[in-house]
């Protein structure tokens, strides 16, 4: 029973990040945007939230220089795509390189060290114990004393779906994607929703990088993102930015994650962690297909 | 009634020196349709985007209720209470009806979410005032073009739009769905809106609209009650007068078909047929031109010829060969093709000049290359450019200059010069003349003719009725995808033709 319950616990865990930057992906989705980097703000957001974490002996004050250290890469991202129109997917790929250099560099500069900064001063996003929920049987370990940062993603996903299908806001959203010079022409600058767009993707993946490595581990690593940013990309579009389905395919990329984890026992390990790739790769291969399909239709 | 607005003195220039609207005053009033017609280009859409803030007058003024008004963008012409319902329908079709609507001015409770229930509510409320028959919850992509149209005014009228601008709005709907708008149009002007009408259907102007103002080449002919006009008269006052130019063309010597289109039908993919069984002939030393208003399948017609639509139904022949299924290059050895997209399909704007004079050339004539056609002969290619540089007249610095550093008549000239020099048996027109100046028109026409009579069959295709007149032996009138007439130039007048233009040939 507690292999089970570790499993689920893992899944939710691997699942998380991945959730909170594809939420971020599927409001850049709607808005029309060809958003690649969330892996960038993810990792982003990892870094400057150990920084935070370290220098002010506070999780808070680390979430909230992850959620800063994101929307940086957001903004600049705002400033090429949006501003100076350059190719989104061009953009997109300089900034996951730019990410992974700027925080390499940074980690080696500020806290002297190549690879890995662990320190005891970092503190760590904490656990949240749910009272009666906690004392279930089996299920009381599951929903309760998990970390805060999964709850917050849980909550994000409800506030997302309601967002974009029941706010003002998630109406001009989707019509930025569908139309823009329709929503042009109704008096709303389909720019101004693709900034906020951006914004809040950039805010959703600081959590997310916030938790790799303020809760998920305490520590940052070159490049510890490790591809979670494309992972949420193809979960988003395999749903069509659906948020409840995107949830669901989290969980799923997750158990693919724990699973690689708990096929190294019998399998070399460069395989088992191919896993979530693989994944991927199968869900973009059906996304071509559909697409054509409709393509064909229209 | 009292004027609501009054348009004085508009004058639009096109650089470098196209005049679309030359002096042009209107006066709307309140509560009436006024109908503004007039031919392709004779500046009936510009007038009105310069009312609404989507272009900018060189010079003139606008006044609303008497006091002057500018708008910079649509958006402060809608605040002002004037809307524009444009040709292509704007709309999120993946909304519903109340969304489409509300968009941009949504009613919302607490933390923006938006009041579903008012919102639809003054929706349906709307659509019951103005009896559109419409379903607020339906999806904008499940339901017709006329419906789609009426979303659209429904867009202007939840903003309180109360000077309504219609641009061709007839154009998109099949005639069943015609009356109904006309009856929507009444509705609300009786409801004391105004409505501007941009039409060139002269039959439906006649019917709906109180009174007409005519447009001709950018200057406004007058503006008259509806009761007092006919459709002959209002027909003239579009056409106008003017002597055609004395035809300088020698007796046809005319010999074999050479182009043969027979039962051509096309239709787009679940939409109305857009070219129903399309015949046209051209003989040897003849000029054959189609005549007809813009969108009545020319385009279509054109891009079939040269195949990049594939026809449903119906063949074409060249010199008694097959040429239904040919491929491009095929095609373009029996075919020389000027189009009427310039930049875009009749040349590489950021190639040099003798680069596009050898496009098509260099695939067709060993000349231009050597080593089994690996390597261009650069010789052969400055010799050839300089050759059709001079026998078109065009002005440029150097042929290795870029295409897009010339004029745009001097680019139409040296497309000419390429196709005209390709000497194909038969030879696609279309509007060969449009942007050049009167004296390389003249110089065009020539070089036109001079092909003729050299015996290669020739398709014209142009906006410019004196131009067909001048140059074709004989005329095709195409009207919403049929033809209706084939007429012996001589046989006709540019009233008649432009009758059957706009009324097709049922009348």
């Amino acid at each position: 029973m507690n292999v089970i319950i570790g499993l689920i616990n893992g899944m939710i865990a691997a699942a998380t990040p991945i959730l909170l930057a594809a939420l971020g992906g599927t409001l850049t989705y709607y808005a029309g945007i060809f958003n690649i980097a969330m892996e960038g703000m993810m990792l982003s957001g990892a870094f400057f939230a150990v920084l935070g974490s370290y220098y002010f002996h506070s999780w808070i004050v680390g979430i909230l220089f992850g959620v800063l250290g994101a929307i940086l890469i957001a903004l600049i991202f705002i400033f090429f795509s949006i501003s100076l129109k350059v190719d989104e997917f061009v953009t997109g790929v300089g900034l996951n390189l730019f990410a992974v250099g700027l925080t390499t560099y940074l980690l080696r500069q500020i806290f002297k060290v190549k690879g890995a900064f662990t320190n005891p001063g970092i503190v760590s996003i904490p656990k949240i114990h749910i009272p009666l929920i906690e004392d279930i049987p089996v299920l009381g370990k599951i929903l309760s004393g998990q970390n805060l940062v999964v709850y917050i993603a849980l909550i994000a996903t409800i506030f997302i779906t309601w967002l974009v299908f029941k706010s003002r806001f998630g109406l001009r959203l989707r019509a930025a994607g569908y139309n823009s010079t329709c929503l042009d022409t109704s008096g709303v600058s389909s720019n101004a929703i693709r900034f906020r767009s951006l914004i809040l993707c950039g805010i959703l993946c600081g959590f997310a990088g916030s938790f790799l490595s303020l809760g998920y581990v305490t520590l940052f690593t070159e490049n510890m993102s490790a591809g979670r940013g494309w992972i949420s990309l193809a979960a988003v579009i395999l749903v069509s930015g659906n948020p409840v389905g995107i949830a669901l395919v989290s969980l799923l990329f997750g158990f693919a994650d724990g699973l690689g984890l708990f096929l190294q026992q019998s399998l070399p390990s460069q395989f088992t962690s191919m896993v979530p790739y693989v994944a991927t790769l199968m869900a973009l291969f059906v996304y071509s297909i559909r697409k054509k399909k409709k393509e064909a239709i229209s | 009634m009292t004027d609501v607005i009054t348009m004085d003195h508009i004058v639009k220039v096109f650089p470098p020196n196209v005049v679309a609207l030359n002096n042009v005053s209107v006066t709307f009033r309140e509560g009436e349709i006024h109908a503004v017609v007039g031919e392709n280009g004779a500046g009936k859409t510009t007038l009105m985007k310069i009312l609404y803030g989507m272009q900018e007058a060189n010079s003139g003024k606008i006044f609303l209720k008497g006091s002057q008004v500018h708008f910079n963008k649509p958006g402060e012409a809608i605040s002002s209470g004037i809307g524009m319902v444009h040709q292509e329908i704007l709309l999120i079709p993946e909304y519903s009806v109340w969304e489409n609507v509300i968009l941009g001015v949504e009613p919302t409770g607490y933390f923006g979410k938006i009041d579903q229930q008012k919102s639809r509510q003054k929706v349906k409320q709307q659509i019951d005032e103005f009896q559109f028959h419409l379903d607020p919850d339906a999806r904008v992509e499940e339901i017709s073009v006329a419906a789609r149209q009426k979303v659209e005014i429904l867009k202007l009228l939840y903003r309180n739009v109360s000077f309504l601008i219609l641009d061709e709005p007839t154009s998109v709907l099949t005639p069943q769905e015609i009356p109904q708008l006309f009856d929507e149009l009444r509705r609300m002007r009786d409801n004391g809106r105004t409505i501007v009408y941009i039409s060139h259907h002269l039959e439906e102007v006649l019917e709906l609209s109180d009174r007409i103002t005519v447009l001709r080449k950018g200057s406004k002919i007058d503006t008259i009650e509806s009761s007092a006009a006919t459709k002959k008269s209002l027909a003239q006052m579009m056409v106008g007068r003017e002597v055609i130019f004395e035809s300088i063309r020698k007796t046809a010597r005319t010999g074999n078909i050479v182009f043969d289109m027979s039962g051509l039908d096309y239709s787009f993919p679940q939409k109305r047929p857009i070219l129903q069984n399309i015949q046209i002939q051209v003989r040897e030393g003849e000029i054959v031109g189609i005549a007809g208003v813009e969108g009545n399948g020319q385009l279509e017609v054109v891009r079939i010829i040269m195949g990049l639509l594939k026809p449903d139904h119906g063949k074409i022949e060249i010199q008694g060969k097959d040429f239904t299924h040919a491929s491009i290059l095929e095609r373009r050895e029996k075919i020389s093709f000027v189009s009427q997209d310039r930049a875009n399909m009749g040349s590489c704007l950021n190639a040099t000049i003798s680069e596009n004079i050898i496009m098509t050339h260099h695939r067709l004539n060993k000349r231009f290359s050597k080593w089994n056609g690996i390597v261009l002969n650069k010789s052969q290619i400055r010799i050839f450019s300089e050759e059709v540089r001079k026998s078109f007249d065009i002005q440029m610095d150097s042929t290795e200059a870029e295409i897009k550093s010339l004029s745009g008549g001097n680019q139409q000239k040296t497309i000419l010069g390429r196709e005209l020099s390709l000497d194909t048996p038969f030879l696609l027109l279309d509007q060969p003349t449009r942007g050049l100046d009167v004296g390389s028109i003249e110089y065009v026409h020539e070089h036109i003719l001079q092909m003729r009579d050299d015996a290669h069959a020739i398709l014209l295709l142009s906006a410019d009725l004196e131009e067909l007149f001048r140059l074709s032996d004989r005329i095709l009138v195409l009207h919403r995808g049929k033809i209706v007439a084939n007429l012996k130039t001589e046989q006709t007048s540019i009233e008649e033709v432009g009758y059957l233009m706009l009324e097709g040939g049922a009348q």
